[in-house]
């Protein structure tokens, strides 16, 4: 069981104040609840999580598989709904959206990094880069575009299509897609899961740089203690609540809570 | 092996969707099939037992000696031309030993005219038969009434007296060779226990109007009845030894009846048959496409099953057992849905003008049998590529991500695509500019050539319409372009069913116009007149002879000329002379003659229509029923009087009626006087409205009207596009609904950085109208070309100019892409459905 309440860990969020202005957090989570079938057999996903994920700050979110630290990113990030409670990005509260205006949200507000199926298969990198952009019929800023390429080192792969690209060089495809519309926040998922060390810190080096020089929020959701050093705050999610908060950890201390979390 | 049959049927049973888009195109196949079975049989059927039920009591027919076979087209007599009999001929075979006895049959032209109006219309013939007293022989059956005994009474078969509403005590008129008669109903009678003879409408005659009303004077043929226990093979052999006629055998004559009964149903079998193939072939292709993408879905539980220890034999089985599984369920579906359907393709057919005969539907084993053999085994033989290639898939695919199908092209395979392609093209070119039919075979080679080029034209497609789809479509435009280029053979496959639709369509187009105008090209070219009355039956003269007469008193009239045709056989063949007036013809209808003068038909002469002046006084032998015309050619002319039976020979209309006995005119031609007013076209139009069998034409009308006996061509135009269209579609929303299911990942992401629901409909939708657009064109391009170089090589002097339908192509290239566009609605509906966790939730 937890040793903290929720509001603690909430009090416990560096330059954060109580969730009663949900302006001030890039996304946040108040009352959620998220229970999957119904009966007998409904599973509870999110039970009752307040959290609010900084502005201009790097989040890492961690837990056990079935712990509910995906489908909190899900929720945040409106890709799914909640049974109960309320999700904002920005001061926007997602319940009161429909299908339609949560898709324009997302693509104006919201940057993706997945773990796989990250592009579409038959437009160019630089096209993939601009697809929020140019669905949304905005016309990305060159300047803001070739400083995340420049950033990234994607100068030469910009006409390569996904399948000419290696997995690393496509994810970074995709953090650069995530950032060139400079978004309110990005939700990277297991951004990392499928990629060789190497090619894993460089991504990781890329978003920890968007972060400190350009002040952009970043949620990821990871497994991998060394993945969550990078972030300023780790959040640990076991049976759908909220566990512990730990600032600027390190492998090391992540390790430990989670060795702790698995017994 | 039972387990993978398990796997195969829980398969099927899982993914009802998948089930009912595939197997309706093997069910619209084998229900058009055994629809066409059965029509075929029921029709058949009913005519063959008519007609031996009618003729059960007859041993033997005495005819006279064939002269020619008719042509078989579609324009051409339908019984054979035969010389007349003696005019003795029944009584002396009424007094053979052994013959129980003999009724003789005058049969010629009879219409029934009620208020002044005809009475049928359609492919039905008016038939004027001789009442035959002796019941043992009558092919008819007094159903009221009484027989007709003197001149003036007739008895008509049940179907006319309830299409005219007349019994009997009515008075009616008959018009016949010889004019119009005033008549009273005495009777009506059943053909045995039909409603009238299949095809014909029938006004049977006392014998002693045979020669005043059908104007023949010898018996058309003698029915003989032998006597109960003489020797029938000896009795026949006196009976020929009488005269030199013919005389056949009582059953073969109830077989040459029932053939001549059918035949024109083989023209509509053809027709239905060619529904029916396009229909399988189509069908075939969307099964090969669906269980290509099934399979390549499943390459991980493939490799898993052969990881496993799965022999390639069991893989292999597992997917023939699930494609004998769709294609039976889908085929008993198609049999009980072509029994059923036979009343409605009745009806379908009704509407172009063609009665089918009414009666019990006939189901054969053999029919049942056909076309499920060729349900199931399309549907197995389909499968049979994609079951290979999941046979092969190593075992090592289990354990990987996903495998798409090589983007790559063979070149090797669009090479000899294209190779193919050039010959086609080169052997029609040869074929055109030589005439040479022989080449034609190479332009066959086109139908392969777009199979093997196919998806080379795909990814040039995709990537020539990505630049043109971005400025129409934005980036939802170059995403659906690609996607074509994704997996160029699937979507090329799915172009082919659509590619083949529109060609059959378009080819037949081309045939129709270019026949349709090749029979029109010589009354557009020649016809002078001011106004022509027609017949009422296009191609059967029905006209008055005493109306051209009539119409010559009128005041302002300056001339009239009539046209005269009988059927008379030269070389062999059986087929229309003309009858003409050569002084008043000419300046009417100009026959363009070449060599020699009209005006020499007086003498005797014949004109001959030809390209070839050299056949000036050629002697021309016509045999007639009743004599043999041995005259020279006085005249040789550029072209005939036009219509689908468009005479080849004329001569003069004394001398026809000399040959043939007196004929209806087939055409009128009129020309007003100098000056005239439209009261002088008024009064024209009166006379002819009173005078039932003739319709007045303008000369523009005449024109226009002289290729409509092809417009019913167009009905079954319209059937065939709208069939090819409607399982093409079916093909394209089964392959691109199954294509979003392997495409789930990039839609779930799609949606997930911000595209609307809407916008994914658009892609999807984009992407099926590029697809058809281009399938559809190279339909059309290929079927345009091939059709235009058959045409012009076996044209011959009915078709002799292609004539390319614009409109009527134009019409179903707008089709084809509205099909494939309106397919995409299934896909496009499942498209939005993806949900937005598709990816991520993806082996979590």
């Amino acid at each position: 069981m937890s040793p903290y309440p929720d509001h603690a860990v909430v009090d416990r969020l560096p330059g954060s104040a109580p969730p009663s202005r949900p302006d001030d957090a890039a996304a946040m989570l108040v009352g959620a609840v998220k229970r999957y079938g119904s009966g007998g057999a409904s599973v509870v996903a999110l039970d009752d999580v307040t959290i609010a994920f900084p502005a201009g700050r790097f989040t890492a979110v961690m837990g056990p598989s079935g712990s509910g630290k995906s489908t909190m990113m899900h929720c945040a990030a409106g890709l799914d709904r909640l049974s109960s409670g309320r999700a904002f990005v920005g001061g926007t509260d997602l319940s009161t959206l429909d299908d339609r205006e949560l898709t324009l949200l997302r693509r104006e507000r919201i940057g993706f990094v997945f773990q796989a199926f990250n592009l579409v298969a038959t437009l160019t990198a630089e096209e993939n880069i601009c697809l929020p952009l140019t669905l949304s019929g905005r016309r990305p800023d060159r300047a803001v575009l070739e400083q995340v390429v420049s950033m990234l080192g994607l100068g030469d792969r910009l006409h390569h299509r996904p399948a000419e690209l290696s997995g690393g060089q496509q994810q970074r495809v995709a953090v650069a897609r995530a950032l060139v519309a400079r978004p309110q926040v990005v939700f990277a998922d297991e951004p990392t899961g499928n990629l060789d060390t190497r090619s894993g810190h460089e991504i990781l080096g890329y978003l920890r740089s968007a972060v400190d020089l350009h002040h952009q929020s970043i949620v990821m959701v990871t497994h991998d203690p060394n993945a969550a050093a990078w972030a300023d705050h780790v959040v640990f999610v076991v049976d759908g609540r909220v566990h512990d908060v730990m600032d600027r950890p390190s492998a090391d201390a992540v390790l430990d809570v989670v060795k702790g979390l698995g017994r | 092996m039972n387990g993978m049959a398990r796997s195969a049927a829980r398969s099927v049973l899982t993914s009802p969707s998948r089930l009912v888009l595939t197997g309706t195109a093997i069910t619209l196949s084998v229900a058009f099939l055994v629809a066409t079975l059965v029509l075929t049989d029921s029709m058949r059927g009913r005519a063959a037992r008519d007609i031996a039920e009618a003729f059960a009591g007859t041993d033997a027919v005495v005819q006279g000696v064939e002269l020619g076979e008719p042509g078989g087209g579609p324009g051409d007599p339908v019984r054979s031309v035969q010389q007349a009999l003696d005019t003795g001929i029944t009584e002396r075979v009424a007094a053979v030993d052994g013959v129980l006895g003999a009724a003789a049959q005058w049969v010629g032209f009879a219409k029934l005219v009620v208020d002044g109006s005809s009475v049928g219309a359609g492919t039905a013939s008016d038939v004027g038969r001789t009442w035959v007293s002796d019941p043992g022989l009558s092919p008819f059956r007094l159903a009221s009434g009484r027989a007709p005994s003197e001149v003036g009474e007739i008895v008509v078969d049940r179907s006319l007296a309830t299409a005219a509403d007349v019994a009997p005590g009515d008075v009616v008129q008959v018009l016949t060779a010889t004019g119009m008669h005033d008549a009273t109903i005495t009777g009506v009678a059943t053909f045995a226990s039909a409603d009238a003879a299949p095809l014909q409408r029938t006004v049977l005659l006392p014998d002693a109007a045979a020669a005043p009303w059908l104007d023949t004077v010898a018996p058309t043929e003698v029915l003989v009845d032998v006597a109960e226990g003489a020797d029938r093979a000896e009795v026949l052999g006196r009976v020929a030894a009488l005269s030199d006629g013919d005389v056949v055998d009582g059953a073969a004559y109830v077989r040459t009846a029932q053939g001549a009964a059918t035949s024109p149903l083989e023209f509509l079998n053809v027709f239905l048959l060619a529904f029916a193939v396009v229909a399988v072939v189509i069908g075939v292709t969307i099964i090969f496409n669906t269980f290509g993408l099934i399979v390549a879905r499943r390459r991980r539980e493939s490799g898993l099953l052969r990881a496993i220890g799965a022999e390639r034999r069991q893989v292999v089985g597992g997917v023939v057992v699930e494609a004998a599984l769709v294609g039976t369920l889908a085929t008993l579906v198609g049999l009980v849905c072509g029994v059923a359907g036979v009343g409605a393709l009745r009806w379908v057919v009704g509407l172009t003008g063609i009665s089918l005969l009414t009666g019990p539907t006939i189901v054969t084993p053999a029919s049942i049998g056909i076309a499920a053999t060729v349900g199931i085994g399309a549907t197995i033989l389909a499968a049979w590529i994609p079951a290979r290639r999941a046979g092969a898939t190593p075992p090592i695919e289990a354990l990987r991500e996903s495998a798409a199908e090589p983007r790559r092209v063979p070149p090797a395979r669009t090479a000899s695509g294209f190779v193919l392609a050039v010959l086609a093209i080169a052997g029609g070119a040869v074929a055109v500019v030589g005439s040479t039919p022989a080449w034609l075979v190479l332009v066959i080679g086109i139908v392969p050539a777009i199979v093997l080029c196919g998806p080379a034209i795909v990814t040039a497609t995709a990537r020539w319409s990505s630049p043109l789809a971005r400025r129409a479509a934005g980036v939802g435009g170059v995403i659906a372009a690609g996607n074509l280029g994704t997996s160029p053979r699937r979507s090329a496959s799915t172009g082919l069913a659509l590619t083949l639709g529109t060609a059959i369509v378009t080819l037949f187009a081309i045939f129709a116009s270019s026949l349709a105008s090749g029979v029109g090209t010589d009354v557009r070219d020649g016809l002078q007149a001011d106004m022509v009355v027609t017949s009422a039956t296009p191609d059967v003269s029905t006209i008055d002879p005493t109306l051209a007469d009539r119409i010559e008193a009128l005041p302002d009239v300056g001339a009239v000329a009539a046209v005269t045709k009988a059927e008379g056989v030269v070389a062999g063949a059986a087929e229309a002379i003309g009858g003409i007036d050569p002084a008043a013809l000419p300046t009417m209808f100009d026959l363009d003659p070449i060599a020699g003068d009209l005006a020499d038909l007086t003498g005797g002469g014949v004109a001959v229509v030809g390209d070839d002046p050299a056949r000036l006084g050629d002697v021309v032998s016509i045999e007639f029923e009743r004599s043999t015309l041995e005259a020279p050619v006085v005249a040789v002319v550029a072209r005939s009087t036009g219509g689908f039976e468009a005479p080849v020979h004329f001569v003069d209309r004394a001398t026809l009626d000399a040959a043939a006995g007196s004929q209806l005119d087939a055409l009128v031609l009129v020309d007003l006087a100098d000056g005239a007013g439209r009261d002088a076209e008024d009064d024209v139009r009166a006379l002819v409205r009173d005078v039932p069998g003739s319709f007045l034409e303008t000369r523009a009308e005449h024109v226009a009207n002289s290729g409509s006996s092809v417009a019913a061509f167009g009905n079954f135009i319209d059937g065939m596009l709208i069939l090819a269209s409607l399982i093409a579609l079916l093909g394209v929303a089964n392959t691109t609904a199954l294509a979003i299911n392997e495409r789930r990942g990039e839609i779930g992401l799609l949606r997930a950085v911000g595209t609307t629901r809407p916008e994914l409909r658009r892609i999807v939708r984009l992407e099926t109208g590029l697809l058809s657009f281009v399938a559809a064109v190279i339909g059309v391009a290929v079927a345009a070309g091939f059709g235009w170089a058959l045409i012009d090589v076996t044209g011959g002097s009915e078709i002799p100019s292609v004539i390319m339908p614009w409109s009527r192509i134009a019409l179903t290239l707008v089709v084809a892409v509205a099909a494939g566009v309106a397919a995409a609605a299934w896909p496009a509906f499942r498209v939005s459905r993806v949900p937005v966790l598709e990816l991520v939730s993806r082996d979590r």
